[in-house]
């Protein structure tokens, strides 16, 4: 794992929320989901649209472009066209803060 | 003996049934007969990434190349199931072979409409369908300037919108009232075809076509009200003809397409149909429907196969399909009856909002240009078929999800 980088104040995602972030040339995503963060590849492996648009549905992300579903915590597709996976981070709450490790 | 499934068409709606028999543990023989020459491959991409010259053919491949040996899968790529005997239960391969056959799934899908005007058949006329079609039309648009395109379904609306984007000047002919008007109605239609307008396609609404003329090559269109527009290429998008023949005679209902039960079952044992080419008893509607969807075309393929499996579910999608044209993104959902006085959440004029189209209460359909997010949310509630308080689906600040009407 990667160092730890700062996304954001903790209070900056609210519950059955998501917000995309830009890090370095990557844009990752994270949701919360009651006690549940999860961090992961913004971008939709089908045709790139920001997965963060999208809706949760459970520990589910459903693209708004073309409805492609990526669980949350495997980054595995479980629905529509997107051919590939995503990738998912580590990522918790430090101090008052949002932290992700990216690869 | 080991039952044999015989899958006639291999596209997105047969492949996926293939798929679906070996990953459901069917262990007899499945054959999976297609017309191209190539494994089964998704169609959408055709006229937006494959034709712009963005996406290679692979990445519209519905499975790895492999997975078809690996998953003992015989594919006939490159023939056609010609006849099914459903009295012997062969399908009869075009070169004359019989395959015996426990169980039939038939996803031949459709045939592209053409113009019976003179000059049809002159080169650089094209439809699209295939792979092949895509490829015929980027070889021609690409020293070009000046395309038409004939029909703005959403066929002839992408390829505009794709040549466009590559650069070429792009005239549309449409007999009827908008773009896309059949399936997004005239409202929303009229918004697409500013969209068009914006970004440089000249367009002739309830305009026909009565020849195309040239020597080898076309050259100019003709329209019926005696226009004559020059172009190096011209892309005809004018509906389609499900594809039956192979079923003639054998009893099978044919009617607009081949008519199935909600199990995806035609009238005549063993014999199954899904995709483009199913006329399907859709259990929420109450009627049958066909419809040519990437959705459908994948989901009824994997319900027909597990109903070939002996699987109790009917097939009760909601139905969906998207259209990408520029930067806007368009979702449709559910079946419209009437386009009157849709429920508008957003702002038509900024090509952001969701049309609501309302029956007895509950929202038949949707139509939403870059609201994703607001289109699945109401999904849920038009597979209930919940009574909705249209003042909360029109307030852009209220949850779609919250939007029941209170008793």
């Amino acid at each position: 794992m990667g160092e730890p980088v700062t996304l954001c104040p903790a209070d900056a995602v609210a519950d059955l929320e998501m917000k995309a972030f830009s890090v370095g040339p990557d844009f990752i995503a994270v949701a919360r989901i009651g006690d549940g963060l999860y961090a992961f590849d913004d971008t939709c492996t089908h045709a790139a649209c920001s997965l963060a648009d999208g809706e949760l549905e459970g520990a589910t992300v459903v693209c708004p472009c073309h409805m492609g579903q990526y669980d949350l915590k495997t980054g595995e597709v479980l629905d529509g066209p997107p051919p590939d996976p995503i990738n998912v981070y580590p990522v918790y709450e430090d101090d008052g803060k949002l932290m992700v490790e990216l690869d | 003996m080991p039952e044999t499934y015989v899958v006639a068409g291999a596209n997105l709606a047969g492949g996926t049934a293939a798929a679906t028999l070996r990953g459901d543990g069917f262990e007899g023989r499945v054959v999976l007969v297609g017309e191209e020459p190539v494994a089964p491959y998704e169609r959408p991409p055709l006229s937006k990434e494959f034709l712009r010259g963005e996406a290679p053919f692979e990445k519209a491949l519905i499975r790895p190349p492999d997975f078809w040996d690996m998953n003992q899968i015989e594919c006939r790529f490159g023939s056609r199931v010609a006849r099914i005997d459903s009295g012997s239960r062969e399908a009869i391969l075009d070169d004359g072979e019989a395959i015996r056959y426990d169980k039939v799934l038939v996803a031949t899908g459709l045939r592209n409409r053409t113009l019976g005007v003179p000059g049809a058949h002159l080169g650089g006329v094209h439809t699209l369908r295939t792979v092949a079609d895509a490829e015929a039309i980027r070889a021609r648009t690409a020293g070009a300037t000046r395309a038409v395109v004939i029909g703005m379904g959403f066929i002839g609306a992408e390829v505009a919108a794709s040549l466009r984007l590559c650069g070429l000047e792009v005239v549309a002919v449409e007999p009827l009232p908008a773009p896309c008007y059949r399936a997004l109605g005239p409202q929303i239609g009229a918004v697409v075809a500013a969209i068009h307008a914006d970004h440089g396609v000249k367009m002739h609404l309830g305009e026909s076509v009565d020849a195309f003329e040239g020597g080898e090559r076309v050259e100019r269109v003709v329209t019926g009200s005696g226009m004559r527009i020059d172009c190096d290429v011209v892309v005809v998008g004018v509906g389609t003809t499900p594809v039956t023949g192979l079923l003639e005679d054998e009893g099978v209902h044919l009617k607009n397409g081949i008519v199935v039960d909600e199990h995806c079952r035609t009238n005549v044992d063993g014999v199954y149909a899904a995709g483009d080419v199913a006329n399907h008893l859709h259990p929420l509607l109450g009627h049958h429907i066909r419809v040519e969807h990437w959705q459908n075309a994948m989901k009824q393929g994997a319900a027909a196969a597990k109903a070939m499996l002996g699987s109790p579910d009917p097939y009760d999608e909601v139905h969906w399909f998207w259209s990408d044209q520029y930067d806007t993104n368009i979702q449709s959902a559910g079946h419209v009856s009437d386009w009157a006085n849709p429920v508008i959440r957003g702002d038509l004029e900024a090509r952001s909002f969701v049309a609501f189209y309302l029956r007895d209460g509950w929202i038949e359909g949707a139509v939403a240009l870059n609201r994703g997010r607001d289109l699945r949310r109401c999904i849920a509630l038009m597979k209930s078929k919940a009574v909705v308080d249209p003042a909360k689906l029109a307030d852009a600040d209220t949850d779609i999800r919250s939007a029941l009407a209170t008793a």
